[in-house]
């Protein structure tokens, strides 16, 4: 449904440098694809790109198979005419219209009129769950309902693909969560391709199909949450999609996709490894994952407790091992002192080598 | 690819020529001409004459002088003014100052050219009323005060500007955060570190600022000079451009010499206009509005709230009461007579019947409506275009179109009346609107372009890039988007441009004068012409009148202000 090809796109104000460095990914259709990274790593400018708010340097886009952009042929389709809706993180719902005019404004744009601009109106307002406030003005709506109203014009216009530039960053923290859970049922309902721009990684794995991470202009790794989460490839997805203990490690010996390797903690035995091994290697271990432990066995080091953290659900420790403090975190279910020797079991499908 | 690039450039071509044609030919026009040995463009010969002469004149370094003292003098009574006013209004218990900020119109609805005539009929040495009641009283051999001298000069155009100031600095004094005052109160400040380290510091950039903008238009203004200067012989910049022109000693209009004495200034003004430009940078960088409500601590004045309404009264009676008092009483009288309750007995209607009959005030009624509204629609649609192009579209060259389109701001009307004399000779083959009121309508729409381009992009600037992007991600194209969203989001800075240019045009008097021809009289000409030739009750009738439309003109724009800060909040 859209595709990404070699995308380069310039800052205005620093030419030489490049906000978006051969960006490449193909979203196929009803999928919930999601651009993740820090801000300033350039997923916005790509989002921008694909409606054409921004031109690229280089590089083509596709939308539904019809080429948007193409730096090789010349081609740039203006904004108006992609087959694009988008919803823009200020929800840009223009104040000087009622929630209905907002709503109906692409129909407008489009030339649809009559009887099916208005069944197309109300289907959207009833989607978002506005078909009472339809004669409000916009500016007496509170954010969520702003938010609504954008989502309810995007929807209007049925078209291809959803762009979603940070949609929920501007609302509380209950009412995103709700959002959250609205917006994936919306989605699936609709059947809509969607790509959704944010820096929240938890947003991002509970909204979507697949996620790519990106850093400074590139996209470092593009997969499934599970996959992104449990089986990262590089360091700075793992990190930056939660918590994370890396450790630098060296391969000691390996059999198959069992690999051995040298720690600061000891010898760790990883079932979670790359196809070859490139250098420089990480060991990762997520908190959460680290089990405590009563006897000596494979993958069991022994540490002591120097702190401990007790936020209600969750309880985190700080245990140093030898030189170095692994977080280990635990339920409130089991409440360990807050210091103390303890032994702790790296569970080695857990243990995940990542490169850099 | 080479399509793509023209439809870039297109906007700025479009704008760029206009902006060439309205501001930067006329400039190149004035440049010419103080090279030119008859002071006409076209004809032929290069000469530094007229510069040797200009600046050689034992009497150009008075002339600076006293430009310097007027412009320096008003700036500066204006600010303390209007600093006090401000502080008084928005910072302290004093009563009523609701009402006071509902009044502030009233001194702008008084054209500084009638506050001039007000005063000089208040003050003129031989029949001044105030000197003639002070003579009476205290049976004084002269007269104690003078209407056409310096220090009356800047009395006035200080009064003239103070409610300029007073809107500049009231949004600066009313925005700031209380929370800054009690941090350095917390940290242990009294109130002369209070004042000194904090308080000075965040509203130095506005005072500043106000102060370069006084300056600039103090070195500008033709009205009060023309009228409480000429008659003494006391000349600014703008009044000896005006006497080189009407009223030159050979009788022949200088045109080399005012060319030469403009073409130095107009640069000079432009440098301070620079500066003007780069502290509003700098004084909106400390805006400390952070989108909190919150209410300002006012200075609780105890005993002394009562002197501080008095003062702010003691300014409404002097910029507004005492000098269109005056004017009322004059317009009221058959010949000049001083309000007194046996001259009560003379009140008579004849100049305003007068005022009401006459076919050659109609005509200038006319031609001043027609002017206004014209210039006031174009102004409105260019520096809309202009901020949208710029800021909006960030098209190639911005930076150019923005700095012609501020460019104005340092020309006074006098010089832009000048410069357009030369443009539209040169070129009356084939624009043929020398002497009309199209030519008016050109000078009114160049003149007030700088200040319609910077409110139109400070309303630009705070209007989210977004809100138009939702349009074009919505299917609609560049047109539609403008139509449907950018100008009807934008609508009331722009006729909050409209009622201001609108207002100017009407008071103005230093451009229609200097492009008076017999088709174009309009009503501030009229009501020189009558204060020139004698007719001061006649004159004083045009200005109660002018006043009047004035004060409804601006009644409107309140009303609009108010409805557009409704809608913000």
């Amino acid at each position: 449904m859209l595709e990404v090809r070699g995308l380069w796109k310039a800052y205005d104000s620093r030419p030489g440098a490049f906000s978006v460095r051969d960006v490449s990914f193909a979203v196929a259709k009803g999928e919930f694809f999601t651009l993740l990274g820090p801000s300033g790593c350039g997923k916005t400018t790509t989002l921008r790109s694909i409606a054409g708010l921004e031109t690229p340097d280089r590089g083509e886009i596709a939308i539904g198979g019809r080429t948007v952009f193409s730096s090789r042929s010349g081609v740039v389709l203006p904004v108006a005419r992609r087959d694009i809706a988008m919803v823009f993180q200020s929800y840009a719902v223009w104040p000087h219209m009622t929630v209905a005019q907002n709503v109906a404004f692409p129909l407008d744009a489009l030339g649809i009129r009559g009887p099916e601009a208005a069944a197309r109106l109300d289907r959207a307002l009833e989607t978002v769950g506005l078909s009472a406030f339809r004669d409000r003005p916009a500016p007496m709506l509170s954010g969520g309902q702003q938010q609504r109203v954008a989502l309810a014009r995007a929807v209007a216009k049925q078209a291809s693909v959803l762009l979603l530039d940070e949609p929920l960053s501007n609302l509380d923290a209950r009412l995103r969560e709700q959002m959250r859970v609205e917006l994936r049922d919306l989605q699936q309902r609709l059947g809509t391709t969607a790509i959704y721009v944010t820096h929240d990684q938890e947003e991002a794995m509970a909204l979507s199909d697949r996620v790519a991470v990106m850093d400074n202009g590139v996209i470092v790794e593009c997969d499934t949450p599970e996959n992104l989460y449990l089986r990262p490839r590089t360091a700075f997805a793992a990190r930056f999609v939660g918590q994370a203990d890396l450790l630098p490690a060296t391969l000691a010996a390996r059999d198959g996709a069992r690999w051995w390797l040298d720690t600061p903690l000891g010898r760790i035995e990883s079932r979670c490894t790359p196809d070859s091994p490139a250098a420089p290697l990480h060991l990762l271990i997520r908190p959460e994952h680290i089990e405590f432990a009563e006897a000596d066995a494979g993958n069991v080091v022994a540490g002591r407790i120097t702190r401990r953290v007790f936020s209600g659900r969750i309880v985190e420790y700080f245990v140093a091992v030898g030189g170095t403090v692994l977080r280990v975190q635990g339920t409130s279910r089991t409440l360990l002192p807050a210091s103390g020797a303890v032994r702790l079991f790296l569970p080695p499908e857990r243990c995940v080598v990542v490169a850099g | 690819m080479r399509r793509h690039a023209f439809a870039r450039w297109l906007p700025t071509l479009l704008l760029g020529s206009l902006l060439l044609y309205l501001v930067a030919l006329p400039l190149l026009f004035l440049g010419v001409s103080s090279l030119r040995p008859t002071g006409m463009p076209l004809e032929p010969g290069v000469t530094f004459a007229h510069y040797a002469e200009v600046y050689g004149n034992p009497g150009f370094w008075r002339l600076v002088r006293d430009s310097a003292v007027f412009a320096a003098g008003s700036a500066a009574v204006a600010l303390t003014l209007g600093t006090l006013l401000a502080w008084a209004v928005e910072r302290t218990d004093m009563p009523g100052s609701g009402l006071v900020r509902a009044l502030v119109i009233l001194p702008m609805a008084t054209p500084p050219l009638l506050l001039a005539i007000g005063w000089a009929m208040l003050l003129s040495p031989r029949a001044g009323a105030v000197n003639l009641v002070l003579m009476e009283w205290f049976g004084l051999q002269a007269a104690p005060f003078n209407a056409y001298s310096l220090g009356a000069m800047v009395f006035v155009q200080g009064l003239s500007l103070t409610s300029t100031a007073f809107l500049f600095l009231s949004p600066a004094f009313r925005n700031m955060d209380p929370s800054l005052e009690e941090a350095a109160m917390a940290s242990g400040a009294g109130t002369g570190m209070l004042f000194r380290r904090v308080l000075l510091p965040l509203l130095l950039p506005a005072l500043l600022a106000a102060g370069v903008f006084l300056l600039i238009v103090g070195f500008v203004v033709f009205e009060i000079p023309g009228t409480l200067g000429l008659p003494a012989r006391i000349f600014v910049l703008s009044s000896q451009i005006y006497f080189l022109a009407a009223d030159p000693p050979g009788g022949f209009p200088l045109y080399g010499q005012i060319s030469a004495l403009a073409s130095v200034f107009i640069a000079l003004l432009f440098l301070l206009g620079l500066l003007y430009r780069r502290m509003t940078a700098a004084a909106s960088r400390y805006r400390t509005v952070t989108g909190k409500g919150f209410r300002p601590r006012r200075m609780r004045l105890g005993r002394w709230r009562w002197a501080a309404l008095g003062g702010v009264g003691v300014y409404f009676l002097l910029a507004v009461v005492l000098p269109v008092g005056m004017l009322l009483w004059t317009s009221l009288m058959p010949f000049q007579a001083r309000p007194s309750w046996a001259n009560l007995s003379l009140v008579t209607l004849e100049n305003h019947m007068d005022f009401l009959a006459s076919p050659r005030v109609f005509e200038a009624v006319a031609n001043t409506a027609l002017v206004a509204v014209l210039a006031a629609t174009l102004v409105a649609v260019i520096a809309t275009l202009t901020a949208w192009t710029t800021i909006r579209l960030r098209a190639p060259a911005s930076g150019v179109l923005d700095t012609l389109a501020f460019l104005p701001i340092a020309i006074p009307g006098v010089m832009m009346g000048v410069a357009l004399i030369y443009v539209y000779l040169t070129l009356d083959p084939v624009i043929a609107i020398y002497g009309t009121v199209w030519i008016l309508v050109v000078a009114y729409t160049t003149e007030y372009l700088s200040f319609g381009n910077r409110a139109a992009g400070g309303v630009m600037v705070q209007l989210h890039p977004e809100l138009e992007e939702a349009g074009r991600t919505s299917g609609a194209a560049t047109l539609l988007v403008l139509r449907r969203i950018t100008v009807p989001l934008l609508w009331p800075a722009i006729a909050a441009i409209w009622i201001w240019v609108l207002a100017h045009v009407m008071r103005e008097l230093a451009i229609s004068l200097m492009l008076q021809g017999r088709d174009n009289q309009v009503v501030t000409t009229l009501l020189w012409d009558y204060w020139q030739g004698g007719e001061a009750t006649r004159a004083a009738a045009v200005g109660v009148w002018l006043v009047v439309s004035l004060l409804v003109v601006l009644v409107a724009w309140q009303v609009l202000a108010a409805r557009r800060g409704r809608a913000d909040a």
